[in-house]
C-alpha cells in the first residue's frame, strides 16, 4: 500500500507534466485531440492524487506507525476524527491535501467546460496543472508523505495538542478550499491573457468559483479566529499573527476583486485592474503559504515551519514573472475606453472601496514584513504587534464600513443630488441618532461611537433597499410582505444575497467594536468558597476537580455562576495534560449569551491548598462574530446556489440602468 | 444576591490603565507572539517577570515613555510591541497611509480623466445632423428624470 501511495504521487507528477505540454501544444497548434488528452490527463492526475491521499488517510485511521508521518502526527489513543484531521495536521499531509483539493477542482473545471470555452481551456489546464506539478514535485522530491521508518514505531507521537480541537476538523479545510479555490479564476485570467480573449468571459465563467473561494476564505479566517479564541486563552480572537495575516491578505484583495469585476461586467471598465487583483490574490495565497512554512517570521503556527520556504518563494517569483509578463504583453488590448459620467456613481465608489481594501492589505503586508525589512536595513530586530495593526487598520476599516453603506445603493453612471438625498437621508439620520444614543448612553470611546454610527448607517441603507423592493413588488403583484420579500430575493439573488453578506460583515464589525472597546478583564486568586464579581456576574470558586483518561488528564476549577442572585451556569476552565507529547494546555470555559461572553481561564493553581488563579474576561457582543459568520454564509448561499432561475432584468428588481444597458448592448 | 461566604475573595484587579497600557506595549519573549498583557502561559518565564518589572518601574514614578525606553535599552527594541515613531521606524507608520493617500490621488486623477473623455463629443455623432442644443438638453433632462424615477 505504501509503495502504491508513493507511485501514485510519481504517476500524478508525470501526468501533470504531460498535461502541461499537451495543453500548451494543443493551444498553440489548435489541435483539439491534444487538448482533450491534456484534459484527460488532468482527470488522471486527480485520480492518482486521490489514491495517494486515500492511502495516507487509511494509514492514519489504521495507525500504521511504520509510516513516519503517521507516527509523527497520530497515536493509538487519538480519537478517530483527529486521526482524519491529522491528514492536514503536518507538513507532508497538508501538502498532499492541498494537491488533492487542487486536482479535484481541476477535474471539476475540465468536466464543466468539456464543450465550453474551448479557446481558453488549454491554458486553464496548463496553469492548473503547473500549480499541481509544483506541489507534486514537493511531495515526491522534498517532503514525501510515505517515508517509512527503519523500525516501525510502537506508538505515535500524537497530534499537537493545540490542534486537538474540533475547529481543527473544519478550519484548515475551509482555508485550503479558499486558498486553492482562487487558483481557478487565476487560471482563467492567465488563459484570457494568453489567448487575448479579454472580454468578460473569464470573469463570468469564474464568478461562482471566485465566490466559492472567497466564502471559504472568509469562513477559514473566521474559524481560525474562533479557534484562537477558544484555545489560546488570552480572551481575544485575532492577534495579527503573521499566519493570520497571511490568510487575511488574500481575503482582502479577493473581496476587492469580487467588487471590481462587477464594474467590468456592467461598464467594461477596470480590465487591467481586475487582472492585477486576481494575480495579487493568487500570489498572496502562495505568499501566505510561504510565510507559514518558511519560519521567516515567528508565529504561533510554528508547528508548520520547515525548509520549504525557498521553494515557495521561487514558485511565487515564477508566478509573478509569468503573470506580469503576460499582463504587460496584453496591456494595449486591456486598456478600455473607459468613460465616466460622474464622480458620484457606483463605479467611483467601488474604485474607492477597492483602494481601501488593497490599502488595508498593504498595511497588513507592510506590518508583517517590517521586522524583516528593519533587520535588513538597520540590522535591528523589532516587533510589529497588535497595537500597530489596530492603530493603522482601525481608520481604514471605518472608511471601508462607510463605503459599504454607500457603494451598493448609489446609482450606476450618475447619482444626482436628489437621488443621494432620497437614498441616504434616512440612513444618515439613523447613523447620527445611533451615535448620539451611544454618547447619551455614556460611551466615551469615540472610535466605538463612530463605528456604531456607521454600522447603523449601513444597516439602514440595506433595510431601505429591502423595504423599497418589497413595497414595489407588493404594489405590482399584490403579494403579502413575506412572499414579496422571498420573491424579491429569489429574482435578484446576486444583489440581495450581496446585501445579506454585507449584513454578516456588519455583524462582524459589531463584534470587533464591542470586544475592542468594552472588554472587561480581571485576575483573581481564590480560596475554595470565595467569590468574585465581573460585569454583573458573581462567581463562586468551588475547588479543583480531576479526571483521567488514557489520552488526557484533566484538572478543572469549578466555578458556579450567578446573575442577580440566580444560579445560571457552572463553568469548568481546565488544564489538560496530553500524555503522549507530555504537554499541558489551557482549555477555557465560556458562557455565551447574545450580549456577551463570560470567558474564564485557569491561570495557575496550588494542588495542596487548592487555591486557583482565574483570569476572567467579559467580551461584549462577541456573539455577533458567530452570527455574522452564519449570516454571511446564508447570503453567499443565496448568491451562489443555482436554485430556481434568476429572473431577467425586470424593471423593479434589477437596476433599471442595468436593464437599459442590457437592451442597448443586445442590439 | 449570592450569599457571601465568611471569607472574601482576594481580588487582584489589573485594571489600572497605565499598567495595562504598558503591558500592551511590550511583547512577551516566551515565543507566544502575544503582548505581555495577553500572554497567559502558565508560569510564563517572560511575562511574569516583565509584569513585576513594569510594577517596579511604575513605583518609581516614571512616565510611560521613560519606562518603555528602559525596557528597549535593557532587552532591545524587539521587546516593544509596536515600532517607535522615530527614524526608519517611522516608515512603518507612514507607508500605509501614504500608499492610500497616493492611491486616492491616482483614483481621483483616473476618474477625472475618464470623465473628461466622456465629455468629449462622440466621433460617431459627426456624420449625423446634430440636434439643436436646446433639444439635446431637453432630451437629456427627460432621460435623466425618467431613469431616476425608474430606479427608485
Amino acid at each position: 500500500m505504501i509503495e502504491l501511495g508513493r507511485q501514485a504521487i510519481l504517476i500524478a507528477l508525470l501526468i501533470a507534466a504531460y498535461s502541461i505540454v499537451m495543453a500548451l501544444l494543443g493551444g498553440w497548434t489548435r489541435r483539439r485531440d491534444f487538448v482533450a488528452s491534456a484534459e484527460n490527463g488532468a482527470l488522471a492526475v486527480w485520480g492518482a492524487v486521490l489514491v495517494a491521499a486515500t492511502i495516507l488517510l487509511h494509514a492514519l485511521v489504521t495507525r500504521d506507525f511504520s509510516i513516519e508521518y503517521v507516527a509523527a502526527y497520530s497515536s493509538s489513543t487519538l480519537p478517530l476524527y483527529y486521526s482524519i484531521a491529522a491528514l492536514w495536521g503536518g507538513q507532508k499531509g497538508s501538502l498532499l491535501f492541498w494537491a488533492l483539493i487542487l486536482t479535484s477542482f481541476s477535474a471539476v473545471v475540465v468536466l464543466q467546460n468539456r464543450h465550453r470555452h474551448r479557446e481558453l481551456m488549454p491554458y486553464v489546464v496548463a496553469t492548473l496543472m503547473s500549480i499541481a506539478l509544483f506541489f507534486l514535485c514537493l511531495l515526491f522530491f522534498i517532503t514525501p508523505p510515505f517515508e517509512t521508518l527503519a523500525v516501525p514505531a510502537r506508538e505515535g507521537r500524537d497530534l499537537n495538542p493545540l490542534l486537538q480541537n474540533y475547529w481543527m476538523t473544519i478550519h484548515p479545510p475551509s482555508l485550503y478550499l479558499g486558498f486553492v479555490g482562487m487558483s481557478v479564476p487565476f487560471a482563467f485570467a492567465i488563459a484570457a491573457l494568453a489567448t487575448g480573449k479579454l472580454d468578460t468571459t473569464w470573469i463570468r465563467t469564474t464568478r461562482r468559483w471566485t465566490l466559492f473561494a472567497w466564502f471559504f476564505l472568509s469562513l477559514g479566517n473566521l474559524f481560525g479566529a474562533l479557534w484562537a479564541y477558544e484555545v489560546l486563552g488570552w480572551g481575544g480572537y485575532w492577534a495579527w499573527d503573521p499566519v493570520e495575516n497571511a490568510a487575511f491578505m488574500p481575503w482582502l484583495t479577493g473581496t476587492a476583486f469580487l467588487h471590481s469585476v462587477m464594474v467590468q461586467e456592467k461598464k467594461n471598465m477596470l480590465k487591467v485592474w481586475n487582472m492585477v487583483l486576481i494575480i495579487m490574490t493568487f500570489s498572496l495565497t502562495i505568499f501566505g503559504t510561504f510565510l507559514t512554512r518558511s519560519g521567516v517570521i515567528s508565529s504561533v503556527h510554528s508547528f508548520t515551519q520547515s525548509g520549504l520556504g525557498p521553494f515557495f518563494l521561487g514558485f511565487l517569483a515564477l508566478i509573478l514573472v509569468v503573470s506580469i509578463s503576460l499582463l504587460l504583453l496584453r496591456l494595449p488590448m486591456l486598456r478600455s475606453e473607459a468613460e465616466l459620467d460622474s464622480l458620484l456613481s457606483r463605479e467611483s465608489t467601488f474604485l474607492f472601496n477597492n483602494l481601501i481594501l488593497v490599502g488595508i492589505a498593504f498595511a497588513v503586508f507592510w506590518g508583517t514584513m517590517f521586522p524583516v525589512i528593519s533587520e535588513a536595513v538597520r540590522g535591528v530586530k523589532i516587533t510589529v504587534g497588535p497595537p500597530f495593526f489596530n492603530k493603522v487598520n482601525a481608520p481604514l476599516g471605518l472608511i471601508l464600513l462607510f463605503l459599504m453603506g454607500v457603494g451598493p445603493v448609489i446609482a450606476w453612471r450618475r447619482a444626482s443630488w436628489a437621488h443621494l438625498r432620497r437614498t441616504f437621508a434616512a440612513p444618515v439620520t439613523t447613523g447620527l441618532v445611533a451615535g448620539a444614543a451611544c454618547f447619551i448612553g455614556g460611551i466615551r470611546n469615540y472610535w466605538a461611537i463612530v463605528s456604531f454610527s456607521l454600522i447603523f448607517f449601513v444597516l439602514a441603507t440595506i433595510f431601505v433597499e429591502f423595504y423599497r423592493g418589497v413595497r414595489a413588488r407588493q404594489a405590482m403583484v399584490g403579494d403579502n410582505f413575506l412572499r414579496a420579500l422571498v420573491q424579491l430575493i429569489s429574482r435578484n439573488r446576486r444583489r440581495y444575497g450581496g446585501y445579506i453578506v454585507h449584513i454578516g460583515i456588519v455583524m462582524i464589525f459589531v463584534a470587533i467594536t464591542g470586544t475592542s472597546a468594552f472588554r472587561i478583564e480581571k485576575q483573581v486568586t481564590l480560596n475554595v468558597g470565595e467569590i468574585f464579581e465581573i460585569g454583573g456576574y458573581e462567581l463562586r470558586y468551588d475547588g479543583l476537580e480531576e479526571r483521567d483518561t488514557l489520552h488526557i488528564a484533566y484538572l478543572m476549577a469549578r466555578l458556579e455562576v450567578y446573575e442577580n442572585g440566580n444560579h445560571v451556569d457552572t463553568l469548568l476552565p481546565e488544564k489538560r495534560f496530553y500524555k503522549k507529547p507530555e504537554q499541558p494546555t489551557t482549555e477555557v470555559a465560556i458562557r455565551s449569551t447574545l450580549g456577551s461572553d463570560l470567558y474564564l481561564v485557569l491561570g495557575s493553581y496550588d494542588a495542596e491548598t487548592r487555591m486557583a488563579t482565574i483570569l476572567a474576561y467579559l467580551n461584549p457582543l462577541i456573539g455577533f462574530l458567530y452570527w455574522g459568520g452564519a449570516v454571511l454564509t446564508l447570503g453567499t448561499f443565496v448568491v451562489i446556489l443555482p436554485v430556481g432561475a434568476t429572473a431577467p432584468a425586470a424593471a423593479y428588481t434589477a437596476s433599471p440602468i442595468e436593464a437599459t444597458e442590457t437592451r442597448v448592448s443586445s442590439r | 444576591m449570592l450569599a457571601l461566604p465568611s471569607s472574601v475573595a482576594v481580588s487582584v484587579a489589573v485594571a489600572e490603565p497605565s499598567f495595562r497600557e504598558l503591558e500592551g506595549s511590550l511583547t512577551c519573549q516566551c515565543g507566544c507572539g502575544l503582548t505581555v498583557q495577553t500572554c497567559n502561559h502558565l508560569q510564563c518565564p517572560s511575562a511574569i517577570p516583565l509584569r513585576q518589572e513594569i510594577r517596579s518601574e511604575m513605583a518609581l514614578g516614571k512616565t510611560k515613555e521613560v519606562i518603555l525606553d528602559h525596557f528597549a535599552e535593557k532587552y532591545g527594541e524587539k521587546i516593544l510591541s509596536s515600532p517607535t515613531t522615530t527614524g526608519f521606524n517611522l516608515t512603518a507608520w507612514v507607508m500605509p497611509f501614504l500608499i492610500v493617500g497616493l492611491g486616492t490621488l491616482f483614483v481621483l486623477f483616473t476618474l477625472l480623466r475618464w470623465r473628461k473623455r466622456t465629455d468629449l463629443p462622440s466621433p460617431t455623432n459627426t456624420g449625423a445632423t446634430p440636434p439643436s442644443g436646446a433639444d439635446m438638453s431637453e432630451h437629456k433632462k427627460t432621460l435623466e428624470r425618467e431613469l431616476e424615477n425608474f430606479e427608485s
